[in-house]
């Protein structure tokens, strides 16, 4: 795994309380160690460690746990049943609506793109924009960085 | 119920992909010149709730504003809208709808605001008109009080299932220049016999949604029925069965962390110091926080976030709570109850005069009981993961009341209610604890501090010790009988009234002279609806007492609860199945003893016969004989259910549920201290269903529970002689 350096020291942050009768009253104490994103790679590793120096390997891990957002509603294994959404397998360079037995909608079906990984990307942060008419009503993804490893995930899943 | 349609209207449109989509559009109404000053001005279309579409692959997909909680109600609202639309059930499709004010349960409002409301039908649209705005106050979208098939289902789901039939038959009577009339629908297809044409419903969805909407769609009668009254499979056991159902633990972000919490244990105390010196050395710790009413820490993990909230030291301000202890909880609603003596405290129902009445009983029987505070025990522990970043707020989590989580949401973020969504998932048990809103603001708070998604989870501690109980009680009754040994007053005085108004009261009994009062007592505990909410305690209170009258009456329970409901044949016909089915004059074994109880409650009315085996050191319920008529059962099988399972909870509460304070805090925390039935403990049940009125139908998930406790101790009377006046039984000694 990539060598992450932990935030030297504790960062201490106290906020007073602004008003004692406030219904949703904001700490009277916050301690915050660590930002999450300093050191997550080491704190969530628990699982086997990646090859050293791969940022694609890095970026792919960082996918397949981005993609859990996605998997209520999608599969991406080869031949898996569609679901709410259609299999994902292989669709980079794909054209849209092509999964066997899925039930597109029009919108989709007549949109005419061709799944490059620069049209998912700008699909998935906003599908109802890119797509008027799509079914695909969850999976709006604002951080371009989380899109860039979904997608990565699921080019690095399609080749397996 | 046949009012509903005078005052719906039904809306229709065509959505992306040529889906029909039929809503019913909900007015305030006001055709009557001279009732207008009393609506609402400037209401005009208030809702159009959206409950039923068809698309291009003729799949029907139900819209059911309800939650599903174990309760199995996504199949039966599903039912009920599929079997008026005569759909192919295996084409038929559950959707939850989202927690949109459109979906708002206004029904459920018009039947908890004023349960009894009797209004002449000139009156309806405006007491319709009022409740709907109610309904857009308050933001309800409420799962309870036994409501979503009487209220949601019969009114709503039903109108719109044959609103939907009958525009896609006048689209194909347009379209084949044939007559409506010679026109028949079955299994999502529409069918000319004398040309013997047919097609699917979705050819002809988009010409359907152009047709005039029928005012007043035909509902069917109970013998064209295809779907309700059968015991259809719940669409959602095979997910639950193999564990791919998402409940709201299961919610899964990226970049989410883990809030583990603790509250002072003495509810209303306040953090007053915290310290984390060794916390914050921990392993996964991210943030530790003060939130002046309870304690959180932020981790990459929750164990980790547990384990390092462990080691916080924490003191706590003083509270008036602080040094009670249950028996002087007791004792303060006993001084309470002498003080309010003979007329005091507030008159719940009266009628005759019970002072006269039992001054000149010849028989007079007195008794007091007492009920503890219960916690709810849902299998799923309290949680909620929310996320509040750049002017938006999302919130995860399984909740009774959608629209009242968005709501919480928005107010605790101080973000926009436009910008804050939230996702409903199933539900780990609600039984009235999910219809609170603590978990979405404790958690939507932490998320405001962190900035960052946080998934925040109760520890079984923290839901066993900082629960909404079902309130501790006390009840006194004075009970005369002539000397023929009829009743003649009933008198009653008891601590709390939370809902529903009328679960002290006995109007189907006769009994001339009665009088029922209540008084507050206030606790520093937090009360909360409980299956069944204010039946479960006083179905064991007056059943109880009913029984110690017929004893005093020298007569059998049975026998005597004919008498008090002479007259009622729908109520003795409920009684009657239950003693029939127990074989009530067959002799039992030694040492063996049957009882019976009868408790109307949520439109249901229902007669359980317990048998219980008091041969060994503790009670052994064997046997349980529920006839129930709830009206009409739409799912039986899932109506059954709902008795076995209400027995399951209420035995839990008979035997051993028992929640109480010692200086102030709650005493147990966790299973050892608070038990579930187990497997063994749990009785054979049999449920008989008596279908007395397709047109009112009763509720399913709660009115199973009331009759439960006092069946069982009156079992025990019958068997040891014994009468249990305190609950639960793991209190009294029965050696």
């Amino acid at each position: 795994m990539k060598a992450v350096f932990r935030a030297s020291a504790l960062v201490l942050v106290i906020t007073l309380a602004a008003c004692g009768s406030d219904p949703a009253p904001e700490p009277t104490e916050q301690i915050v160690v660590r930002e999450p994103g300093a050191d997550a790679s080491e704190a969530s590793d628990t699982t086997a460690p990646e090859p050293a120096g791969e940022a694609t390997a890095s970026l792919v891990a960082a996918g397949k746990s981005a993609f859990n957002t996605c998997i209520a509603c999608h599969v991406l294994e080869k031949g898996g049943a569609n679901r709410i959404g259609p299999n994902l397998y292989g669709i980079i360079g794909q054209a849209a609506g092509s999964a066997d037995g899925f039930k597109y909608s029009d919108a989709m079906a007549s949109s005419g793109i061709t799944w490059t990984k620069e049209e998912l990307d700008s699909y998935l942060a906003n599908p109802a924009a890119k797509v008027p008419g799509t079914t695909m009503m969850a999976g709006a993804i604002s951080d371009a960085g989380q899109r860039e490893a979904i997608i990565a995930y699921i080019e690095d899943a399609s080749a397996n | 119920m046949g009012k509903w349609t005078r005052r719906a209207f039904i809306g229709a449109g065509v959505a992306a992909g040529g889906a029909l989509v039929v809503g019913i559009a909900v007015r305030p109404g006001n055709p009557i010149d001279r009732l207008s000053p009393l609506v609402a001005k400037g209401k005009g279309e208030q809702l159009i709730n959206a409950w039923v579409k068809i698309d291009a692959d003729n799949i029907v997909t139900a819209i059911v504003p309800h939650v599903e909680m174990g309760q199995g109600i996504f199949t039966s609202l599903a039912q009920m809208l599929a079997d008026e639309l005569d759909a192919d059930w295996s084409k038929v499709r559950i959707l939850e709808a989202p927690a949109d004010d459109k979906y708002v349960s206004h029904d459920i409002v018009r039947e908890f605001a004023a349960p009894n409301l009797e209004v002449p039908a000139i009156l309806e649209p405006t007491a319709s008109g009022s409740f709907l705005s109610l309904a857009t106050v308050m933001t309800l979208q409420i799962t309870g009080g036994s409501f979503s098939i009487r209220g949601t289902g019969q009114r709503a789901m039903r109108t719109a299932g044959a609103a939907a039939r009958e525009m896609l038959v006048a689209a194909a009577a347009k379209e084949w220049n044939v007559r409506a009339a010679e026109l028949r629908t079955e299994n999502s297809m529409v069918l000319h016999d004398k040309s013997s044409k047919s097609a699917t419903f979705a050819s002809f969805a988009t010409a359907a949604a152009e047709q005039s909407l029928p005012a007043k769609p035909k509902l069917k009668s109970p013998k064209d029925y295809k779907l309700m009254g059968k015991p259809i499979a719940r669409t959602d056991i095979p997910e639950k069965t193999d564990g791919s159902a998402i409940f709201g633990i299961d919610a899964d972000l990226p970049g989410m962390k883990y809030a583990a919490v603790k509250a002072p244990p003495v509810v209303g105390a306040a953090v007053e110091t915290m310290d984390a010196t060794t916390a914050k050395t921990m392993p996964g710790v991210l943030q530790i926080l003060n939130m002046g009413d309870f304690v959180a820490v932020v981790a990459d993990g929750y164990w980790q976030a547990e384990q390092a909230l462990a080691t916080i030291d924490t003191t706590y301000s003083k509270t008036d709570g602080d040094g009670l202890d249950q028996d002087a909880l007791f004792a303060r609603y006993a001084k309470m109850l002498d003080e309010a003596g003979d007329s005091d405290g507030d008159v719940e129902a009266e009628e005759g005069d019970v002072g006269e009445a039992f001054a000149n009983a010849a028989t007079k029987v007195e008794a007091e009981y007492k009920v503890p505070f219960l916690a709810h025990a849902t299998m799923e522990p309290m949680n909620c993961t929310a996320w509040v970043r750049e002017g938006k707020c999302d919130v995860w989590s399984g909740t009774q009341m959608p629209l009242m989580a968005r709501k919480a949401a928005a107010e605790t973020s101080g973000i926009d209610y436009d910008n804050v969504t939230y996702h409903n998932a199933y539900l780990g048990g609600g039984f009235g604890r999910r219809a609170e809103m603590d978990m979405i603001i404790m958690a939507t708070r932490i998320a405001k501090a962190t900035q960052y998604p946080v998934k925040m989870i109760w520890s079984r501690e923290e839901d066993t010790m900082q629960d909404h109980y079902r309130p501790s009680a006390t009840s006194r009754f004075q009970g005369g009988l002539d000397k023929d040994g009829k009743a003649v007053s009933w008198s009653n005085i008891h601590t709390h009234l939370f809902d529903p108004q009328e679960a002290p009261t006995v109007p189907y009994y006769n009994i001339a002279n009665h009088k029922i009062r209540k008084i507050d007592v206030p606790t520093h505990l937090r009360f909360g609806p409980w299956r069944s909410v204010d039946h479960s305690q006083h179905g064991f209170f007056i059943e109880s007492f009913v029984d110690e009258m017929a004893q005093a009456a020298g007569k059998d329970g049975y026998a005597f609860r004919r008498e008090l409901l002479a007259g009622s044949p729908r109520h003795l016909k409920v009684l009657d199945t239950a003693a029939k089915m127990s074989g009530w004059d067959k002799p039992l074994p030694e040492g063996h003893g049957r009882g019976i109880a009868f408790v109307p409650s949520f439109g249901t009315i229902i007669a359980e016969v317990a048998e219980v085996d008091m041969t060994g050191k503790k009670p052994k319920v064997k046997k349980i004989f529920v006839a129930a008529d709830p009206g009409f059962a739409v799912n039986p099988d899932g109506f059954a259910a709902q008795m076995e399972s209400s027995i399951a909870y209420g035995l839990t509460a008979t035997l051993f549920g028992e929640i109480s304070v010692k200086d102030g805090a709650v005493q147990q925390s966790n299973f050892h201290d608070y038990p579930i039935l187990r497997i063994n403990e749990m009785p054979d049940v049999a449920v008989e269903i008596i279908n007395g009125d397709h047109k009112r139908l009763g509720g399913a998930g709660e009115p199973g529970l009331p009759p439960l406790a006092p069946a069982v101790t009156n079992a025990i009377f019958a068997a040891t002689g014994k009468r249990v006046r305190e609950l639960p039984l793991s209190k009294v000694d029965f050696a």
